[in-house]
């Protein structure tokens, strides 16, 4: 389920519509909720933000993903399917970085596991990113806690 | 034995490399020492430690061909 979670550049339109032809699958589940992330044009200290360099460990981004996959749908039972699209490599701002898709039974349990996994993505996948601004300058980001 | 060491995000930056091969090591001690001879700066930096895809909080045994990656704190999303 998890193998295909890192994608070269922008996660694609493609790539997400393309993630949704899964769950015709599962007709019993009546909720599908997406998550969306986008590179912002956040301007820091002065510099405006480019773009962003995404980096990752990838064999064990997939073994993270498959625990942080099994403890979602240990709290949330009626989910039926997640699937999670992240960057690796250069993401423009204002192109998406990140995609997370939660089919579930009723949207209530789609939401909240849709939420808890965007959550878990950012603190528990080993992921980095590089800010690069407008003047080609860089800045490793530090925000997320492992 | 010989460890190959992974360093990730801003550390591969300093170590202007991906990784590196350490050879005749007797102990997880040993090497940490040996990375902090070759790149003093990564004393300012926190990260975590994986072997062999396996992240661990504590001082890791080694073996002959372990891989240990160096990770500073995750900042995917």
């Amino acid at each position: 389920m998890s193998e295909n979670i890192l994608i070269e550049g922008p996660v694609s339109q493609a790539v997400i519509l393309n993630g949704l032809d899964g769950f015709n699958q599962y007709p019993d589940a009546g909720g599908i909720s997406i998550f969306i992330g986008k590179v912002r044009n956040d301007v820091v200290s002065g510099k405006y933000v480019q773009a962003i360099e995404y980096s990752a460990y990838e064999a064990l981004v997939i073994k993270e993903a498959e625990k942080i996959f099994s403890s979602v749908k240990e709290e949330f039972p009626e989910v039926k399917l997640i699937k999670v699209f992240h960057s690796v490599g250069i993401v423009n701002a204002g192109e998406i970085s990140m995609a997370a898709i939660v089919a579930a039974i009723h949207r209530d349990q789609a939401m909240q596991a849709c939420k808890k996994i965007v959550e878990l993505v950012k603190v528990k996948l080993p992921i980095w990113k590089k800010e690069i601004y407008t003047d080609l300058t860089y800045m490793w980001k530090r925000d997320n806690l492992a | 034995m010989e460890i190959k060491v992974f360093f990730f995000g801003i550390l591969g930056d300093i170590a202007k490399t991906g990784f590196k091969h350490y050879r005749n090591i007797t102990s997880f001690h040993d090497l940490e020492h040996r990375i902090e001879d070759d790149y003093p700066e990564f004393v300012h930096y926190t990260y975590r430690i994986a072997v062999n895809n396996e992240i661990t909080d504590e001082k890791p045994d080694l073996k002959d061909g372990d891989q240990v990656a160096l990770m500073p704190p995750f900042s995917g999303g």
